[in-house]
């Protein structure tokens, strides 16, 4: 009689990929609009014929009602009665926001204000602030209320409001949103409201494929701190997505192919940053999400540079290098770039160096502020061809010369998750040119390369270690992955997930005691861990320990009573033990969970059949 | 009644005329009313003058010039109200609303959400603001007891610029100027430019 517990039906290990917070946000690819210096006028500066169109343009979307800026600039009164101000804070280049310099290529939404620009508000305050002829004003600016792309299919809002307190320093918040949709679906779009849009400064969306950001909350629901996200995700695929929220930005919807897939597990976690206003403040996000029935056809991949390694920055050290360099094995289009540090950094800069030798910069910062930290789209894509070398270079100053140093006296500070440590990242968005047919997932080259540079880089990178080998084992390479994740497993003795990870590659490789002993473990570093009892209750009966094993995969089915796979798994130990009653109720429940269930109908004909 | 330039100050002056001739952008904007008599009378919330320096009585006066839209003013909130409370008794300390459009509704809403038990004024006629040589929200200004400014600027070096803040500030400007007050100490230096919103932006 053929059992299930033995051959290939059973071996569905569950694995999982960790990538240290991603950032997911809508590439487009629509052109950036030009901002054209206002023509010089011989007359008097005034408010209609040449201030109005320089705030309407560059300061209106976050200064009206409802929106970040402190108050509104709209009409002549609102700008008339801050007119220093902004004379003040567009000369020092504070005002509007926007880090890039103007070396590198052009961005979406550039916000960089022309010296012309500047010199008109200036003007126009030396002369005091005439209004001029309001006919000559071009028309305000109209901003839609509530949701901007329309009424959402769906709205969700977080499950428990954070309190700022009054004072301190700046707070991050994670929020998660559980399960938002009970069947798999394409996202087209993702619109973020983060609350109260005076208290953030800015707000990343994550896609948390296994759920893994609830073991970090106290109580379901209930959110928790914590400036730097790690979250796992499901077997080899990348979120190539930014979902980045900052104020001013309109929400974007995704170019057609590009949609977003959710699936009903996945939870949705929003990483705030928040700054306490001066009284005790409550901050209740939601999100709109719009679907497509297009399904995705294009698949951007976010790469990660970095190299935290070198970060150790002594107490008072006023000129600190971190360099990395990748060479992309495939060629690309840039679609966008992330630029993260903390707050020692100074200044950071993002070159390509072309196969043949000629230099282009990405993205240069010359004044970074982590206040300010922003996606920054390409108005148009950026071909890498294969060859390209990407550079990174960030400077930080940890001496008290940096009025943003967060030690005070300055501290020795390396990297880390916390506001006081520091980073040195640049996230990439690229899109891999189409590949002839039967070659491999060049997004897997790409993370491929990338995950064995962040370990010569730093042999103690664990989550380099981890994902090179979970794309290992996704392409077959069993025995260079089970040594990865050993390699894993050395830097975090007794994790749940990587022991499950191993146990469940030791597993597909044969290795048959190796991999209980380390799903095992898996069990006890984390009670409650469906994948692993669903793994060990395999390996047991590929032990043929099947006692052991029905007690596995009753386990695995308490823990998630809807997963028709641990149902008839356990029919097909009960089977082994001579239990044939017990296991046709459970063949049967596998098979009311889902009628497709091969093992299940298979088990359950043969038991039938049999007198 | 004291004149700024007997104390070395020459280059400021309490009267706009003097003021007038050596520094015209703050003339211009800060002293709309250069003929009418150097006044210290603001109003309360109920609309009534009141004269902070005569209902002082000897003791130390520290102006705390805000707004209720200025963000930075703002979030100065919770260190004010406590350096209120600690120098309760000893200081008379007034938050200063220079903001003619900002009615007694508006800040007493204000006080509420932002918790001061600290008493307001109205400075529409910028009297006060004259008076203590303020230019921002937040600014500060502390007198002594015979109703000397012995410094006026910003609170501590919090803020470097808009947008751009410290940690923690690290020099701790007026409670430095209110202990020196309280033991009939000057202050030097008797001026730090204040990071926050224009109050010559106000008309």
């Amino acid at each position: 009689m053929k059992r299930a517990t033995e051959g290939r039906v059973l071996i569905s290990p569950w694995v999982t990929v960790l990538t240290v917070t991603c950032w997911l946000l809508v590439a487009a690819l629509g052109s950036a609009q030009e901002a054209k210096p206002t023509q010089q006028k011989p007359q008097t500066v005034t408010f209609a014929r040449d201030i109005a169109p320089i705030v309407f343009r560059s300061c209106s979307s976050c200064h009206h009602a409802g929106e970040a800026g402190p108050f509104p600039l709209v009409t002549y009164g609102d700008v008339k009665s801050h007119a220093r101000q902004i004379a003040d804070v567009t000369r020092k280049r504070l005002m509007p926001p926007w880090l890039p310099s103007t070396d590198g290529p052009k961005f979406a939404e550039d916000a960089h204000l022309s010296g012309h620009d500047i010199a008109i508000l200036e003007k126009w305050v030396d002369a005091g602030m005439p209004e001029g002829n309001p006919a000559e004003a071009p028309p305000a600016p109209k901003f839609a209320s509530g949701w901007q792309l329309g009424q959402p299919d769906l709205v969700l809002r977080a499950q428990t409001p954070f309190t700022i307190p009054a004072s301190g320093s700046d707070v991050y918040w994670n929020f998660i949103f559980r399960s938002p949709v009970n069947l798999s679906r394409f996202v087209k779009a993702i619109e973020i409201h983060p609350g109260d849009k005076r208290l953030v400064h800015h707000a990343n969306l994550l896609v948390d494929r296994t759920q893994s950001a609830r073991r970090q909350e106290k109580s379901p629901g209930s959110g928790f701190a914590g400036m730097e996200l790690q979250i796992e995700s499901e077997s080899f695929d990348p979120d190539g997505h930014f979902l980045f929220w900052k104020p001013g930005s309109p929400p974007i919807v995704e170019p057609p192919g590009f949609a977003l897939r959710l699936d009903p597990e996945n939870d949705l976690v929003l990483n705030a940053h928040l700054q306490p206003s001066g009284k005790p403040e409550s901050v209740e996000p939601a999100i709109g999400i719009y679907f497509t029935d297009e399904a995705a056809t294009r698949f951007p991949v976010l790469l990660q540079i970095e190299n935290d390694r070198a970060l150790d920055i002594r107490a008072g050290e006023s000129n600190f290098i971190v360099t990395d360099e990748f060479t992309l094995p495939e060629s690309v289009q840039l679609l966008a770039l992330y630029p993260h540090a903390h707050y020692l950094c100074r200044e950071m800069r993002a070159t390509a160096r072309f196969p043949d030798g000629t230099e282009k910069t990405l993205i240069h910062i010359p004044r970074w502020d982590l206040n300010w930290q922003a996606v920054f789209r390409l108005a148009k894509p950026e071909p890498l061809p294969r060859g390209t070398t990407v550079v990174m270079n960030y400077r930080y100053d940890n001496s008290s010369g940096n009025i943003a140093n967060p030690n005070n006296p300055p501290q020795r500070v390396t990297a880390g998750n916390r506001a006081v440590d520091e980073m040195a990242h640049l996230w990439l968005q690229v899109l891999p040119d189409v590949q002839p047919a039967g070659q491999r997932d060049p997004r897997m080259v790409l993370q491929e390369a990338l995950a064995r540079h962040h370990i010569e880089n730093n042999p103690a990178d664990f989550e380099a270690h981890y994902n090179l080998a979970a794309m290992l084992e996704a392409r077959g390479a069993s025995e260079e992955s089970v040594q990865q994740y050993q390699a894993a497993l050395a830097l975090r003795p007794g994790d749940a997930t990587v022991e499950n990870a191993l146990g469940a590659a030791l597993l597909s490789s044969g290795q048959i005691p190796e991999a209980v002993k380390h799903l095992y473990a898996a069990t006890v570093a984390r009670p409650g861990y469906f994948d692993a009892h669903y793994n060990l209750g395999i390996a047991l009966a590929n032990a043929r320990e099947f006692a052991r094993a029905a007690q596995e995969f009753t386990e695995a089915a308490r823990l998630k009573p809807e997963d028709s796979g641990a149902e008839a798994n356990l029919g097909a130990a009960l089977a082994e033990l001579g239990e044939n009653q017990k296991a046709i109720a459970h063949f049967r429940r596998a098979l009311q969970l889902d009628p497709q269930n091969k093992l299940a109908r298979e088990n359950l004909d043969a038991l039938q059949q049999t007198p | 009644m004291f004149r700024a330039n007997q104390l070395g100050r020459s280059r400021r002056g309490i009267f706009c005329a003097a003021v007038f001739s050596l520094l015209l952008f703050v003339a211009s904007e800060a002293c709309p009313h250069a003929s009418l008599p150097a006044s210290t009378l603001a109003e309360d919330l109920d609309g009534k003058p009141v004269d902070a320096f005569a209902l002082s009585h000897g003791r130390v006066v520290v102006l705390l010039f805000v707004r209720t839209d200025c963000p930075i003013s703002n979030r100065y909130a919770p260190r004010l109200q406590k350096l209120s409370e600690k120098y309760r008794g000893k200081a008379d300390f007034w938050l200063v609303y220079p903001d003619r459009e900002q009615t007694a509704l508006q800040i007493r809403a204000h006080l509420e959400d932002f918790h001061y038990s600290i008493p307001a004024l109205r400075d529409t006629r910028h009297a006060l603001v004259r008076r203590a040589e303020a230019m921002i929200t937040p600014e500060a200004a502390v007198f002594d007891s015979s109703g000397r400014l012995l410094y006026h600027g910003r609170i501590d070096n919090w803020y470097e610029d808009v947008g751009r803040s410290r940690a923690r500030a690290t020099t701790h400007e007026l409670e430095d100027a209110i202990s020196a007050a309280l033991l009939g100490q000057t202050v030097t230096p008797d001026h730090a430019a204040a990071v926050g919103c224009y109050i010559s932006d106000l008309k």
